[in-house]
Order: C-alpha cells, then sequence, then structure tokens
C-alpha cells in the first residue's frame, strides 16, 4: 500500500510537466490545426534559459523561469512568423518546418552551452515532508502549485477575455472568425507564443527534477504530445488529465515491469487510442487543414 | 489527430524514406580502400563518437583527450615529418548511424579509429573496420567486445568484468557488506553492469536483497526505490550511465534510503556528482581505472594540459581517450605509419604505461586488467585504502 501511494506521489509531479507540455501543443494545435514537432525543443531551450539566469546570473527562481517564458516566447513568435506564409497553401510544408525548427533549436542549444549539459539545484531547501511514512518532496508541491495555477489562468484567458474568445472563435471556425473581422495571423501568433511560454514555464520547473540537456526535448516532446492525444487533441481540460494520466501510467508500469516499463505505457496507450480514437476528451471540433 | 489524415501521413513517411535514402546512398559500401596514404600529406585518424543526443557528454569528453593527445604530437613535429589529423564524426550514440560511418571513414581512406563510447555502437562497427583493414581504439568496457574477436579492436580501459570484480571484492570481502540491492538499466551498459556484478556476487554466494531494472529514458524511480527502501539494503549498487544514476541517488535520498551507493566509472565523474548533488553522493564507491588527477606526476601533467585546453577538469573519459589515442600514435610512429594488419600488430606490440596503468595488449584486445577504488568524500573522489 506504501509503495502505491509513494509511487502515486512520485508520477503525480512529472505528469504535472506532462500535463504543461501537452497543452503548448493542444493550444497550437486547436488554433491552427497544426502540430507543432519542435514543441520538445522550445521546452528544453526554456530549461536551459531558465538554469542559466537561475545558476549564472544568480536570479531568483522564479524570476528565472519568468525571463525564460518571455524568451521562449519571443521565438514562438518567430517560428509562426516563418511558418506564416505557408498557412492554409501547404500544411505539409508547415508541419515539417516545425520539424526544422526543432534540429535548429537542438543545433543552437549546442552551440551556446556545450553538449554535455548542466544540472540545476533545487530552489527549496530538499528535506521532503513525512505523511504516515509516505515521502513528498517540497519541490514537487511547487510544481503542482504552479502548473495548477498556470492551467487555471490559461482557461481564464481563454474563456473570459475578448483575445481568448477570439481564439476560440477561431479554433471553431476560421473562415467564420475572419468573417467577423477577426486577425486570424494574430490569434496563431499568440497561439504560438502562449504555447511557447508554457513549454518554458514546463522546462524551467523540470530542470531541478532532471538534468539540462541538448536532448531533454525529445523525450519530454514525446510523453507531452502522447499525453495530448490520450486526453484528446486540442481540448484543454484533456492535456491536463492525459498528463497526468501519462506521468502516473509511466510510473507504475516502472514499478511493475522494470526494464519493459516504456513498452508497457506505450501499449497501454495504444489500446486506450484504439478505444477512443478522439481522446478522453476529444471532439471533433477543429477541421481545419 | 482527427484531421491529420493518413494521406498526410504518408507523404511525411514517403519524404522522410527518401531522404534518409538519399543519404545512405552517398556512402556505398563498395567504396574503395586502397592502401591509403603510403607517404606523404597527413595521417588521417577518425574519432567517431556522440557529439549530440543523449550520450553526448560522453563523446565531448573522449574528443578533447584524444585532441589534446594529438595536438601535442603535432606540436612536436607529428609522426616522421608528417601532421596527424583527426575527423571527427557524430555517431549520436547510435549502432546504425555507426556503421554507416565505418563505411564513410572507411570510403575516406582513415588509417585508424578512435573511439566509441559505447559498446554497443562499437559491436556495431567492428565487423566492417575488420573487413576494411582499419585498426579501432573504443572506449567501451563491455565484455561483448571481446567476444566479437576482432583482431583489429582494442580497448582502452579495463572490461566491466574487472570494474565489478574490483568493487565487489572491496565492498563485500573487504568492508563486509553482505545486504546488496542492484538497480541497473536495461541499455547495454547497465546490461554489462548488472551481469557483471550479479556473477561477481554469486561467486561469493550472495543472492542481492533486490534487483531492480530501469529504462535508459527513465525520470521517475520512486516505485523501484521504494521496493529497495523496503528491503533495508547495506549497499545499493547502481549500473546506469551519469545522469540517470544521479537522478536515481537524488531520489533515493529524497525518499529517506540512507545507505551508500557503489558503481564503475559513471559514479566517479563530475556529472554524477552534480546531478545528484554533493551531499546525496557522498560515501559512494567507485570502482575506477582513473581516481583523480593527483594519482601521479603524469596525471598531474595531463590534467594541467587539459585544464589550459579547455578550462575544464579532467576525468577518466577523457583520460582514457588521451592513452588510447597515445598508444595508437605510439604505435604508428614505432611500425612507420603502417597500415592494416601491421598497424594493429604494431599496437598488440605496444607496451605502455599511461594514466591508467601499464598496457599490455592481449590476443582478446584488453591492455589493462585494473581498477581502484575510490569513495567520494566531501565531494571528491578519494582512493580508498
Amino acid at each position: 500500500m506504501q509503495v502505491t501511494i509513494q509511487t502515486f506521489i512520485g508520477g503525480l509531479s512529472l505528469g504535472a510537466i506532462y500535463a504543461l507540455v501537452a497543452l503548448g501543443f493542444s493550444l497550437v494545435y486547436r488554433t491552427m490545426g497544426l502540430v507543432n514537432f519542435s514543441h520538445g525543443n522550445v521546452v528544453m531551450i526554456g530549461a536551459y534559459l531558465a538554469s542559466t539566469f537561475y545558476i549564472s546570473s544568480k536570479l531568483p527562481f522564479a524570476v528565472s523561469i519568468v525571463v525564460s517564458m518571455v524568451v521562449t516566447a519571443a521565438i514562438g513568435i518567430i517560428i509562426e512568423r516563418v511558418l506564416r506564409p505557408l498557412e492554409n497553401k501547404d500544411f505539409d510544408l508547415m508541419l515539417i518546418g516545425t520539424i526544422g525548427f526543432g534540429i535548429v533549436l537542438e543545433a543552437l542549444a549546442i552551440m551556446i552551452w556545450g553538449a554535455t549539459g548542466q544540472a540545476v539545484p533545487s530552489p527549496v531547501p530538499a528535506a521532503p515532508i513525512i505523511l504516515a511514512g509516505i515521502r513528498i518532496r517540497t519541490y514537487d508541491l511547487l510544481v503542482l502549485a504552479v502548473a495548477a495555477a498556470a492551467t487555471l489562468l490559461l482557461i481564464f484567458f481563454l474563456q473570459r477575455s475578448k483575445r481568448g474568445t477570439a481564439m476560440q472563435a477561431v479554433a471553431m471556425d476560421h473562415e467564420a472568425a475572419t468573417a467577423v473581422g477577426i486577425n486570424v495571423g494574430r490569434s496563431n501568433a499568440i497561439a504560438f507564443m502562449l504555447g511557447a511560454s508554457l513549454a518554458a514555464l514546463a522546462g524551467g520547473l523540470v530542470g531541478p527534477l532532471l538534468y539540462v540537456s541538448p536532448a531533454m526535448g525529445g523525450s519530454l516532446g514525446i510523453k507531452g504530445f502522447a499525453a495530448a492525444i490520450l486526453g484528446g487533441f486540442g481540448s484543454i481540460p484533456g492535456a491536463i488529465l492525459g498528463g497526468v494520466g501519462i506521468g502516473l501510467l509511466d510510473s507504475y508500469a516502472a514499478g511493475h515491469f522494470q526494464g519493459y516499463s516504456e513498452l508497457v505505457t506505450f501499449l497501454v496507450f495504444t489500446v486506450i487510442i484504439m478505444v477512443r480514437p478522439n481522446g478522453i476528451f476529444g471532439e471533433r471540433t477543429v477541421n481545419r487543414a | 489527430m482527427s484531421r491529420f489524415t493518413r494521406s498526410r501521413f504518408a507523404v511525411v513517411w514517403i519524404a522522410a524514406a527518401a531522404a534518409a535514402l538519399a543519404l545512405s546512398a552517398c556512402s556505398k559500401p563498395g567504396a574503395t580502400n586502397t592502401t591509403p596514404t603510403a607517404t606523404g600529406g597527413p595521417i588521417k585518424i577518425a574519432l567517431v563518437d556522440a557529439q549530440s543526443g543523449q550520450l553526448s557528454s560522453l563523446g565531448a569528453w573522449e574528443l578533447k583527450g584524444a585532441k589534446l593527445a594529438i595536438d601535442e604530437w603535432n606540436k612536436n613535429g607529428g609522426i616522421n615529418g608528417r601532421q596527424i589529423e583527426l575527423g571527427v564524426f557524430d555517431d549520436q550514440g547510435d549502432p546504425t548511424t555507426g556503421t554507416t560511418l565505418a563505411r564513410k571513414i572507411a570510403s575516406e581512406n582513415y588509417i585508424a579509429m578512435v573511439g566509441t563510447a559505447e559498446s554497443a555502437v562499437t559491436i556495431a562497427m567492428a565487423p566492417i573496420l575488420r573487413d576494411a583493414g582499419i585498426p579501432n581504439i573504443t572506449s567501451g568496457q563491455s565484455t561483448g567486445l571481446v567476444a566479437v574477436k576482432s583482431p583489429f579492436l582494442f580497448l582502452n580501459g579495463p572490461t566491466s568484468t574487472t570494474y565489478d570484480e574490483t568493487l565487489a571484492k572491496y565492498v563485500v570481502d573487504t568492508k563486509g557488506l553482505k545486504q546488496v540491492a542492484m538497480i541497473t538499466n536495461n541499455g547495454s551498459y547497465g546490461k554489462g553492469e548488472h551481469d557483471a556484478f550479479l556473477k561477481s556476487l554469486q561467486s561469493r554466494s550472495i543472492t542481492p536483497l533486490d534487483d531492480q531494472v530501469v529504462t535508459t529514458d527513465q525520470k521517475d524511480f520512486t516505485a523501484q526505490l521504494t521496493s529497495i527502501r523496503s528491503k533495508n539494503p547495506q549497499v545499493i549498487f547502481i549500473g546506469a550511465e551519469e545522469v540517470e544514476s544521479g537522478l536515481i541517488v537524488k531520489q533515493a535520498r529524497s525518499l529517506g534510503i540512507t545507505a551508500p551507493f557503489a558503481g564503475g566509472a559513471p559514479q566517479g565523474t563530475p556529472v554524477y556528482l552534480s546531478t545528484a548533488g554533493a551531499a546525496a553522493v557522498e560515501g559512494t564507491f567507485v570502482s575506477s581505472p582513473y581516481l583523480s588527477n593527483d594519482i601521479n606526476d603524469a596525471s598531474r601533467k595531463f590534467s594541467a594540459a587539459y585544464k589550459a585546453a579547455y578550462n575544464e577538469d579532467a576525468e577518466l573519459h577523457g583520460a582514457k581517450a588521451y592513452d588510447g589515442t597515445q598508444i595508437l600514435l605510439t604505435a604508428l610512429k614505432t611500425s612507420n605509419v603502417a597500415t592494416g594488419k601491421a598497424l594493429a600488430d604494431a599496437i598488440r606490440a605496444t607496451k605502455y604505461k599511461g594514466l591508467l596503468g601499464s598496457f599490455a595488449y592481449d590476443d582478446t584486445g584488453v591492455g589493462i586488467f585494473a581498477t581502484a577504488i575510490g569513495t567520494i568524500t566531501n565531494g571528491k573522489l578519494v582512493s580508498a585504502s
């Protein structure tokens, strides 16, 4: 029983990170109908920026993450700007364009920070909280709180603000949205910008949990992508549920299937997707090519 | 993925496949390997290692060590008045990429190869290099390298068996810690460590209390570590690469595991220490042929040169690559820049006193059979005596 609960807690904080990554994927997808394959690498860049400001410039941890979110938001805007001419013309090229951006970002990281990577010390004192034999790392609680707050802010923005509702409108029907005077290009740019900021937030938070290296985007990106699909690609609550789901699935599979855990995780994932092809909260809202 | 239709996927995949085909066509296997540059021009040596991807830190260290040795020789006038040219190739830690590169260095007339740091990649490349007659000094340590039985393959350090037997001898026999738990990954390195250490334990009639296997890409080890904690071991053997080992130890400490860890080469590296944090790795037993930069005059000279060249502290992998490259260059000199089998024989005949100890190669391609035990004390690896 103790093992079960401890495993649950272990899976939860990484699950929250996957959820943030999945949110970025979903946000861009629901707005533009585009899978941004460079997203994992944006997470990596965010992690590098946050950890560099935190370690080298000695900025407070929270400030480093915010600065890194601003910088990656700019990168997000640049990616969208470069791909914009292809919008509605050649979707495949656009898709490959995002893969290309991912490769460029990884190469840039190796040029700037080297191939070796860096470890990030935890910003909160390490002593875990012990509750009835279950140990909870204080940093995990911080990750969960920040991820929850970011999600709430995002939902508030999408549902309550004018710009957010405009983005929802574009997601539902971009031609009708254009007809009523919504600037689709700007809406896409905001989606990319927000997606990149969320990636930086995930990257910044995951730094002290893991190890920051140019290759970290790969596995985080794949898990985040799987999380988005599991929850229903394009769905905001789906991304959160999918992220936590993948985190927990991973954690329990590791305990029971040892070396085969990765295989089991993705087998279970495949079965769920076969039963529910649109994911848990999936609906066919996005129909734009 | 509703709108991401099948035909679109097909387009992407066909494009990717076409690109892959075009790339592989560039280095066709039948490319000629005529006696490479017998006289004149630079001596071409290839370094194949991961310069990108998960294992790139190993590749970066290797490159630095090998380059240091070559720069030293070049500064002293090269070999027989010829400069040595180092071609760097990125295998991404991937065996398939490795085989492509093996054909490439054969067709580009490289006469010898340094690397790789991954046994699996080296094993994949070995048959091609043997056919092309290119001697290879690898940094791998898997016993699988010996099993290849290639007369062109040499190791620049001891095999896993040596590492783990020395470790088991110290931990079990000397320290008397018989309650052992194991956590290893299922990659080629971790699997090799698992088997070698388990064998050493079995020869002492010890069954590990717990034998946990993780994947190479795993990030959360709570389930396995909680199981280990419940068995209450005196020492935990760890067989995984630097970063993953660091993460395992970090998470173990936050779960309240206080037992010391024990392991091979990765546990002696600065990456392991910084990933877990100095306090977490305190007391780790490390089996390594190169404990510190301060063992003797040779290591002090090497580490000073390394620091001057790269502004960072030298460590085991750089030292291994440096030794391996020195052996290769010495053999090139004694054989008057021979190639193929003559060069391989010259390497086998080379007796070299290096940073790791005294090399004397046997028929299996292993030149050194000893490691030393160190413990991490106050954030530094010091010799355990």
